[in-house]
């Protein structure tokens, strides 16, 4: 059985977007894979930890980013991680401009909406990758 | 010369996604950025340390920041000094719950409107260093703090952040400030009592400070001193009242 998919969401603290990641975040993997994902904090990463670099080197890994400078992304790379799939919440949000997020503590009903729907694909993509990994064990 | 920016305290979150308590991190720092001192932080986010945020990382340098960390890895704390400066200021969610007897969170997602009183009092004591941050003096080519002032208590004008209405008083214990619930009232009752400042806290007021507020154990001493300060301080300012 493949192992689990690390998800690393932004850490930001002073915008909706990174907001949104850190909800799609825990959506994937307390509601809709529990079983099969994992986020790893983006904190212990920039810090050196030795336990969540090799979870991000040993394991298919989803970044999930805020803004354009792309921590996430960047972060689990400097790691020595492979990002198999990277997601930029604003694009994703030009995709569904009727889910508009707002506030940060607490994201309103269109920011629930588009973290529901960046947590469904981001599920569907951890399922991917860990068919893919099945068929090449 | 360099168009500096206004003088500000920057606070650094670990908000550590794992745990609840980096949870608690985020909206205490939240807190603080909306509510607490809007006019005198802003928020600096620790993964742009290794993203390539310069603008960050200089800031960090230049300027005091607050770690804000949810367990004893201290990312906050580590990483800015690893990337930037030493943080003038390191606050650990364990210490300050476990300090007021409080409840520590259970969910990373969302808290509990149970949780609101520790994000309350982890929120007061960043905007305790806050000020007292923003009253030292502090060298920006250093990047450190010039002048330490003596530890002396600053009352606070405002009820706790709890709602409660009791006043709570910032003390320095140990470097660390500390936020005592109801000691002005304390002391004031003290004093109308006729006790004086001759040299040594009354052991009354502490064992009354002690009522309201969790005195960790092996820290009395430290606690007494701080307290004293204060207590010294009060009968001044009524002494000067009443002979003025």
């Amino acid at each position: 059985m493949s192992q689990s998919v690390v998800i690393v969401p932004c850490s930001g603290i002073g915008k909706t977007y990174g907001t949104v990641t850190r909800e799609a975040a825990y959506i994937v993997t307390e509601d809709l894979r529990p079983a099969d994902t994992r986020i790893v904090p983006l904190s212990l990463l920039v810090l050196g930890d030795e336990e969540a670099q090799a979870a991000v080197r040993d394991a298919a890994v989803v970044t999930l980013d805020g803004c354009k400078l792309a921590c996430a992304t960047v972060n689990v790379r400097q790691a020595g991680g492979a990002v198999a799939k990277e997601y930029a919440v604003l694009d994703f949000f030009r995709q569904h401009r009727d889910m508009k997020p707002q506030g940060i503590a607490e994201l309103n009903a269109g920011g629930q909406k588009l973290a529901q729907a960046l947590a469904e694909e981001v599920a569907a993509t951890s399922d991917a990758l860990r068919s893919e990994e099945d068929n090449h064990a | 010369m360099p168009n500096l920016p206004q003088r500000k305290v920057g606070i650094v979150a670990c908000s550590g996604e794992e745990l609840p308590e980096g949870t608690l991190t985020r909206l205490a720092a939240l807190k603080v950025l909306e509510e607490l001192r809007p006019a005198q932080t802003v928020t600096i986010c620790l993964p742009l340390f290794l993203a390539g945020g310069e603008g960050d990382r200089a800031f960090a340098k230049f300027y005091p920041t607050i770690a804000v960390d949810g367990c004893d890895k201290r990312c906050a704390a580590r990483a800015t000094e690893l990337y930037s400066n030493k943080p003038a200021a390191s606050i650990l969610v364990d210490e300050v719950l476990d300090r007021q007897g409080l409840a520590h969170p259970q969910s990373c997602r969302r808290l509990s409107p149970a949780d609101q009183p520790s994000v309350d009092a982890v929120a007061d004591a960043i905007a305790a260093e806050v000020d007292h941050l923003m009253a030292a003096r502090w060298s920006r080519t250093e990047g450190a703090i010039l002048e330490l002032t003596e530890a002396k208590p600053a009352v606070s004008t405002a009820g706790c952040a709890c709602g409660s209405g009791i006043p709570v008083t910032t003390v320095q214990v140990d470097g660390q400030s500390v936020q005592l619930m109801a000691l002005e009232p304390i002391l004031d009752m003290a004093y109308t009592q006729g006790l004086r400042a001759n040299g040594e806290l009354p052991d009354q007021i502490l064992q009354t400070v002690q009522v309201y507020n969790q005195v960790p154990a092996g820290e009395e001493a430290l606690y007494a001193r701080a307290v004293g300060i204060a207590w010294r301080e009060h009968c001044a300012k009524r002494d000067g009242v009443a002979h003025g």
